[in-house]
């Protein structure tokens, strides 16, 4: 146990100080991280996903208090969340399938009677939330009918009927742990491939001799265009710079180090250039729930250009960067001010930073990010597939659970 | 080749004049200088031989820096001005007269323009006002000076961007005066782009069907502005006005094209040298365009010599204008 915390301290410092950065790499730390965090958890016989779900929460408010702008480190969290409270859900009904065999003739009177305390039954208002509340509504369950009344908590029923049955649960206990560092590894494995699976839609999307806008540096945006390129689609790509982080000459130098045709463009020439262009694809750095993106800085002009222009805007994003969260003014709560040192230089500047001698003060603004309202948003492309704005609720809404949205 | 002709070509290549008055008039003002020195050759006449001699000159100013668009306006009145010229004149009354006729010119078109506009704007600039300008126009500063002289209370937001960096020139000037100022780039435009109260923008040239062309990313930040609904001010004088129509917003058969290793090198940041050895490469280009085209119903208003007007209102005065200097 000490040395998983002192890793969690040694991560949380990192993130202070943006010694890491980009939703990638922060979303890969954090599921290793909550990993071995779990790995590390001793569980109670009783109740052992609430222990394991407060043992994640306590870590994952560290992480996320150390760098809120990063959002792809909440939703990671989230996600681990939700990954647990899923398999301790499919353990309970499992056993509930088990004991359904056993108790045969117990199990006549549980339509009628809605008793608590008894052991099966609980287990069978489990079973029925799990089907309401996680599982897709299917014509089976609907015509089931299950009372609304069965959705009650079932962390607490589960520790209800632990007691009763201790031997079953004792091998429970252990595969619970087992299958949530399964499903977190599967987390890993999913965060680490999404860029290819991102890319092998990149053939439906740029045509030949097309010629394509981008911003800022992404990897997701980097294999996207690459693929295209090895399908023998040939295309051009223009790249805005990015002042003051100059990301754009970062992704410009991969792009020609792969065989591909770019051309570097000034920020301030995105307007001019967008009448010839085929379509603007960027990265996102995170993907609110309303289907607004933060972007890197530049973005929402971009995007402000591609629709007078009516040219598409496609935002490419693994699923861990999908924020669960409604923004509220996000270019300000959702953006980080960084040093003035990179727009001016200090020495040049000296003479007028002082407040004194009549002149005038001076402020330098140098966002990070930037947001685009969905209804400039053409589409976004997931690991999953296409999606329209309007459609991202939706998605989220299958990779968290109701309970974590607030951590 | 006229000496001072020479100098003003060097300037403009070297970039130590720039920004569409200051051309406009090193270039009137090397004309006083052809001028002045002008001896007619024998069995020649004035009027044909002055304004051969003023075309060398300007297709040397040519080759050192394509000229703007009130350039050739401010062209087109002095060759006006010399083939008007009365045959009766003797050599050195029409040299007085054609030396008067710029002189006036520089004074009325470019410097009173500038007195008229700064008087006009001001009267939209109220106390509380967060005003933002866009590079380094000239005609914005003043204007912006001279509130600040009337004791009005504003920040301004000065806004710039690669490779030029005009921007950083035009705050020192304003802090020195005192007023109270905010740096950033362009691409933090929409994270601003909320205090802002007014924009003020500079133009160097007004198109006929209201397209407004500049410095490059003015489109950008009046399209921004428009999105925020932020009222658009253009700062311009009459006589850069055109009667040219253009609706491609890169325009890049005209389009200025300024030097591509500008992109490349980031000046004083020693860490940004992604594109060291690789300038040679057959698949990476630099772009480095230096003016775009805004659209009219991206501006409210321009602020002109002959009053403040909305952009449909500028083919009026490029007709009445044009017939005026024409006269």
């Amino acid at each position: 146990m000490p040395d998983v915390q002192s890793t969690v301290v040694e991560f949380v410092n990192k993130l202070r100080k943006r010694k890491i950065e980009g939703s990638q790499a922060t979303a890969k730390c954090t599921v290793e991280l909550l990993r071995s965090v779990i790995s590390h958890q001793r569980v109670p016989h009783a109740n052992q996903a609430a222990a394991l779900i407060d043992a994640v929460k306590a870590v994952g408010e560290q992480l996320v208090a150390a760098n809120p702008v990063e959002l792809a480190v909440g939703n990671v969290v989230r996600r681990v969340l939700h990954i647990i409270r899923e398999e301790d859900l499919s353990l309970t009904t499992a056993a509930m399938g088990g004991l359904d065999l056993l108790d045969a003739s117990d199990d006549d009177d549980v339509d009628n009677c809605k008793g608590i305390g008894y052991p099966a039954m609980s287990a069978a208002v489990v079973a029925a939330a799990a089907r309401s509340t996680l599982r897709p509504p299917s014509l089976q369950t609907l015509l089931e009918g299950t009372p609304e009344s069965a959705t009650v908590p079932y962390t607490s029923s589960s520790g209800a009927d632990s007691e009763s049955k201790t031997a079953d649960k004792s091998s429970l206990t252990r595969k619970l742990k087992h299958d949530v560092i399964e499903g977190v590894n599967q987390l890993i494995h999913e965060i680490a491939g999404c860029h290819e699976q991102i890319a092998e839609q990149a053939i439906e999307h740029i045509h030949q001799n097309e010629v394509i806008l981008t911003l800022g540096s992404s990897r997701t945006v980097l294999e996207f265009l690459c693929a295209a390129k090895e399908k023998k689609r040939s295309f051009r790509v223009f790249v805005a710079e990015g002042a003051p982080r100059y990301q754009g000459h970062l992704l410009a130098k991969e792009l020609v180090a792969r065989g591909l045709q770019t051309t570097v463009i000034t920020d301030s020439a995105v307007f001019a250039m967008i009448s010839r262009v085929n379509m603007v694809i960027i990265g996102a750095h995170a993907v609110m729930a309303n289907g607004g993106v933060i972007g890197p800085v530049g973005v929402n002009m971009a995007a402000l250009a591609a629709q007078k222009h009516a040219v598409p805007f496609v935002v490419l994003a693994g699923s861990h960067k999908l924020c669960p969260l409604y923004p509220h003014n996000p270019e300000v709560l959702l953006n980080e001010l960084r040093s003035p040192s990179e727009l001016l230089d200090f020495g040049e500047f000296s003479d007028c930073l002082d407040f004194g001698a009549g002149s005038g003060s001076l402020q330098v603004v140098n966002p990070t990010f930037d947001y685009v309202p969905p209804n400039l948003v053409s589409l976004f492309i997931t690991d999953t597939g296409g999606h329209n704005p309007s459609y991202m609720y939706r998605l989220i809404a299958d990779y968290y659970s109701a309970d974590d949205l607030v951590m | 080749m006229h000496p001072a002709v020479y100098k003003v070509g060097l300037q403009y290549l070297s970039g130590d004049i720039s920004g569409g008055n200051a051309r406009c008039i090193a270039m009137l003002q090397a004309f006083q200088e052809v001028v002045k020195d002008y001896s007619t050759p024998p069995e020649k006449t004035l009027n044909r031989d002055m304004a051969a001699k003023i075309s060398s000159c300007v297709s040397f100013l040519r080759e050192c820096r394509p000229l703007s668009v009130s350039m050739g306006n401010a062209i087109r009145f002095v060759k006006n001005r010399i083939a008007k010229l009365p045959m009766t004149l003797s050599e050195s009354e029409a040299k007085a007269a054609l030396k008067s006729d710029i002189e006036r010119f520089i004074n009325e078109k470019i410097i009173g323009a500038d007195t008229v506009i700064v008087k006009h704007a001001v009267t939209k600039i109220r106390d509380g006002d967060v005003l933002l300008t866009y590079g380094s126009p000239t005609a914005v500063e003043m204007v912006l000076l001279h509130a600040h002289e009337l004791g009005k209370k504003f920040r301004v937001l000065v806004v710039d961007s690669r490779p030029k960096l005009q921007g950083q020139l035009l705050l020192r000037r304003l802090i020195k005066r005192g007023i109270n100022c905010a740096y950033t780039h362009i691409n933090a435009i929409s994270y601003i782009m909320h205090q802002v109260t007014k924009v003020f923008l500079g133009a160097s040239s007004v198109f006929s069907n209201g397209t407004v062309y500049s410095r490059v990313g003015t489109a950008c930040v009046a399209m921004v502005a428009t999105a925020f609904r932020v009222p658009v001010l253009v700062c311009c004088e009459a006589y850069k006005f055109h009667e040219r129509v253009i609706l491609d917003y890169s325009i890049c058969s005209s389009n200025e094209l300024g030097d591509p290793n500008a992109i490349s090198k980031v000046h004083g940041r020693e860490d940004i040298n992604y594109f060291d050895g690789l300038t040679n490469n057959a698949n990476l280009k630099f772009l480095n365009l230096m003016y775009d085209a805004t659209p009219s119903d991206y501006i409210s208003m321009i602020i002109t010599d002959y009053g403040m007007v909305p952009p449909t209102s500028v083919p009026v005065i490029v007709r009445e204008y044009q017939k005026e200097h024409l006269l």
